[in-house]
């Protein structure tokens, strides 16, 4: 029986924390650095964010905004590490798991209690784990694997899953498999999510939707001395702008996702912090197989090779972005930076397309949601940059709600879209983009390489990292050979932050633990 | 016709009104294309999660079906659930109101602040310098962006003399008067120039009229005579004016709440178009269509009140 202690779980924070000291993230001040007085306690900090949260249910929420609040509020038995590429024990401590590998021992933490100051115990993981199963327009499909939970003791919780699965420990440590009280403390879910309790560093106060959500400390919190802010409010301010007058005159003290074009302003700005931390957001030039050409490799090949990466960057990120080789991004596990992505390389291009069987080009078009400048610029560039290919390119814009659901049901030809991880596991990505029989149709491209599937589906079933590092290696090179989709660029969070805001910090994955933020006098 | 009846009149008038907005807005929202439950899945959408929340949402159902329903629901009181928060209609609705209303009466009071005393003074010297640049100037304001004079007003009031926040709505009366003032003001700069302009003609008009000849004959000072006088008369078809552009501005709010991040009723209606939050666009666009109809009600009161000549029956 393999065993994984606490002791060897915290090692391996340690060394990502160590790890991700050494990488770091660019910005202007030093928001992580602390006073020789230590932490200040007290303090409400206004969060302002670009929209309003959606929901609190954990187990059916998609939406980043209402995640990353409710994370505050409810927390997993395991947690992302600050690098994204594991997971560190958060309400559970250890676990083991059976030769077999179909089952999982968990062991809680002692001493966590809910903010309403009830003990959390084994019955409240079942409950909650066993919610999430059931959630079948949400998450439900991350704990596909998971068979029954049992809770043989208080402090003991039991997983039997139906297959080996690697991702396991990733999976739990998605926000939707937070540990809420058993049976919702004798309330419906709706009443419930109306005003959640969990064991998070703060808890609830009030939401007035479309102006603010406010939290405040929770004093039954169980990491000792935390966490240190009073309250936070999370607003909702629409104008890039307004967020950036907001913070600068003090008004909020964090401005999530400030425009590119003032990145740079903003970093010489005095009174302020710009940072950009690390992220796995990756955006993409899809490519529709159900459309001809785009069944022609040769095709995607041409066009891939036809885009200039770092102009896009300096285009839409004002230069703050790096080119994509990948399908996955530089933080999740397994990502292969020597993944042979097609970069810019026009001769490549015209020869790619001089087999193709489209050799002396044809008509296409691109959709873009409107209201979406980035995308507006990339289309753009894209256009122009195809047209020594003999392709031209017309640009469609449409409404959002209606160009995501072109997208989705495949009505484009070559669409924008990108992805953030949910988990620090690569096996969600990997199936939603290039298994075509999943729900996501390959990322809505209907791609389907035999082979990169089985190598995708066998990788979730393999618990030796070196082999599966082996099998995610092959299966990157392969989509990436394939050109199903062009990988354009890797970009990072920006978040402005008051010069008095200390350790704020983003994972790759955008989650934040605000019960490490304090304000400084 | 007393002016008892002639609002019982106007007020049940609301009905087929309201009637015909819902019947508008309903089928309006639903004939564009776009999915509430692709909107709340996002990348994650698939058939099997968008059928389960369609039958959830009752959207499975004919379209027919739907609006009876919304109908049946609206009769009773409830304005239905919204589907991206899941939360009551009536409660997005009520929390976010008083925000909007805060934003076109204050901005209403400080026009008429602004443009009287602006009237006054282009008025009492007709063709003089003074009654150029009143008329001039105020035009800006015209053609002025909201965009670009929130943010200026922004920049130097708020962040550069800290004279007021730079977004919100404030709590209580005295913080309300506070926040909302710069909001306010951008709404009403737009609103002056068309009242300033209707409120000196007018003004002209009523100085040229006999009685006021009669007032001076008699010895009445000027600021007493255009007071008493000439303003009373004059504001009669300044308040039309004022009346007919409130009811645009209900409907025009929403840069204003916007750039300002005051979470009115004006954002809640684009955003939940966005959203394609069916009960909410529906139930939005029915409250704009009474407020606009209370609004040109209370137009039409102000006026008979402050002309006796006019009669509630015409």
């Amino acid at each position: 029986m393999r065993k994984r202690t606490a002791l060897m779980n915290f090692l391996i924070a340690g060394s990502a924390v160590a790890l991700l000291a050494g990488c770091g993230s660019s910005s202007s001040g030093s928001n992580n650095s602390s006073s020789s007085s230590g932490p200040v306690r007290g303090g409400n900090l206004v969060f302002a964010n670009p929209q309003d949260a959606q929901s609190m249910d954990e187990s059916t929420i998609f939406d980043n905004n209402s995640i990353w609040i409710l994370e505050q509020i409810m927390q997993p038995l395991y947690t992302v590490t600050d690098n994204g590429k594991g997971v560190m024990p958060w309400l559970a401590t250890g676990y083991t798991m059976s030769p077999d590998g179909l089952t999982y021992t968990f062991t809680l933490r002692k001493g966590v209690e809910f903010s309403n100051g009830k003990p959390m115990t084994s019955a409240d993981v079942k409950w909650s784990l066993e919610q999430t199963m059931a959630a079948k327009a949400g998450w439900g499909y991350i704990d596909a694997a998971i068979k029954s939970v049992d809770a043989p003791n208080a402090s003991t919780v039991v997983l039997h899953l139906k297959y080996k699965w690697a991702p396991l420990l990733a999976d739990l440590s998605l926000f939707a498999n937070g540990i809420v009280p058993n049976n919702y403390g004798g309330k419906t879910a709706a009443q419930f999510y109306q005003a959640p309790v969990g064991t998070g560093p703060f808890m609830w106060d009030y939401w007035h939707k479309g102006q603010g959500l406010k939290l405040v400390k929770n004093p039954h919190y169980w990491e000792p001395g935390k966490p240190y802010l009073n309250s936070i409010t999370w607003t909702d301010v629409p104008s890039d702008n307004t967020r950036q007058l907001q913070v600068t005159s003090g008004q909020a003290q964090i401005d999530q996702f400030p425009a590119w074009a003032t990145v740079s302003a903003l970093k010489s700005t005095p009174s302020v912090n710009m940072t950009l931390f690390n992220s796995t957001e990756t955006n993409y030039l899809a490519f529709n197989e159900k459309v001809k050409p785009f069944q022609d490799v040769n095709v995607r090949r041409a066009i891939s090779l036809a885009i200039n990466r770092p102009s896009l960057i300096k285009a839409v990120l004002f230069g703050n972005g790096k080119p994509a080789n990948s399908l996955f991004p530089p933080q999740v596990p397994y990502y292969d930076p020597s993944t042979p992505g097609y970069q810019y390389n026009l001769a490549a291009a015209k020869a790619a397309m001089a087999k193709s069987s489209v050799p002396h080009g044809f008509t296409t078009t691109i959709t873009i949601p409107s209201g979406n400048s980035d995308y507006a610029t990339i289309a753009t560039i894209v256009q122009s940059e195809l047209k020594p290919l003999n392709i031209k390119v017309n640009v469609q814009t449409l409404d959002p709600n209606v160009a995501n659901a072109n997208f989705q049901a495949q009505k484009y030809d070559m669409s924008l879209t990108l992805w953030t991880m949910d988990i620090p596991d690569p096996d969600e990505l990997a199936t939603f983009g290039l298994d075509p029989t999943s729900g996501a149709k390959s990322f809505f491209t209907s791609y389907d390489n035999p082979t990169v599937v089985k190598d995708t589906h066998s990788a979730e079933q393999i618990t030796t990292p070196s082999a599966r590092q082996a099998l995610y290696n092959i299966v990157q090179t392969d989509a990436a050979k394939d050109a199903f989709m062009a990988f354009l660029y890797y970009s990072p969070y920006p978040y402005v932050t008051s010069s008095n805001v200390r350790g704020f910090f983003v994972t790759p994955l955008g989650n934040y633990h605000m019960e490490n933020v304090w304000l400084s006098k | 016709m007393g002016r008892m009846t002639f609002v019982i009149r106007r007020l049940l008038l609301l009905i087929p009104t309201a009637v015909g907005v819902t019947i508008i807005a309903f089928f309006m929202i639903h004939l564009i294309p776009g999915d509430p439950a692709q909107t709340i899945l996002g990348i994650h959408a698939t058939p099997q999660k968008i059928a389960l929340l369609h039958h959830q949402w009752g959207l499975d159902r004919p379209l027919a079906d739907q609006y009876w329903l919304f109908m049946d629901r609206l009769v009773h009181g409830n304005l239905g659930q919204s589907l991206y928060y899941g939360v009551p209609v009536s409660g997005l609705i009520t929390s976010r109101l008083p925000a909007t209303l805060w934003l076109i009466i204050y901005a209403g009071v400080i026009a008429i602040v602004i443009s009287v005393p602006l009237a006054m003074i282009a008025a009492s010297r007709k063709d003089a310098v003074r009654d150029h640049i009143v008329r001039a100037v105020p035009l800006l304001g015209l053609g002025m962006p909201a965009f670009w004079l929130a943010l200026i007003l922004q920049s130097e009031l708020a962040v550069k003399y800290r004279l007021f926040p730079v977004t919100g709505y404030g709590s209580g009366v005295i913080g309300h008067l506070h926040s909302m003032f710069l909001p306010s003001l951008t709404v009403a700069v737009a609103l002056c120039p068309v009242v300033i302009r209707a409120l000196r003609a007018s003004m002209l008009n009523v100085l040229g009229a006999d009685y006021v000849t009669t007032a001076r004959a008699k010895g009445v000072p000027g600021p007493r005579l255009f007071v008493r006088h000439v303003l009373r008369n004059a504001i009669i078809p300044a308040v039309t004016v004022l009346g007919i552009n409130i009811g645009f501005l209900i409907g025009g709010t929403l840069i204003v709440e916007q750039v300002f991040s005051i979470g009115g009723i004006g954002q809640l209606m684009i955003g939940s178009i966005f959203q394609r939050d069916f009960p909410v666009v529906q139930a939005v666009a029915l409250v704009f269509g009474i407020m606009v109809v209370l609004v040109n009600l209370l137009t039409d009161v102000a006026y008979a009140s402050l002309d006796p000549r006019v009669r509630f029956d015409r």
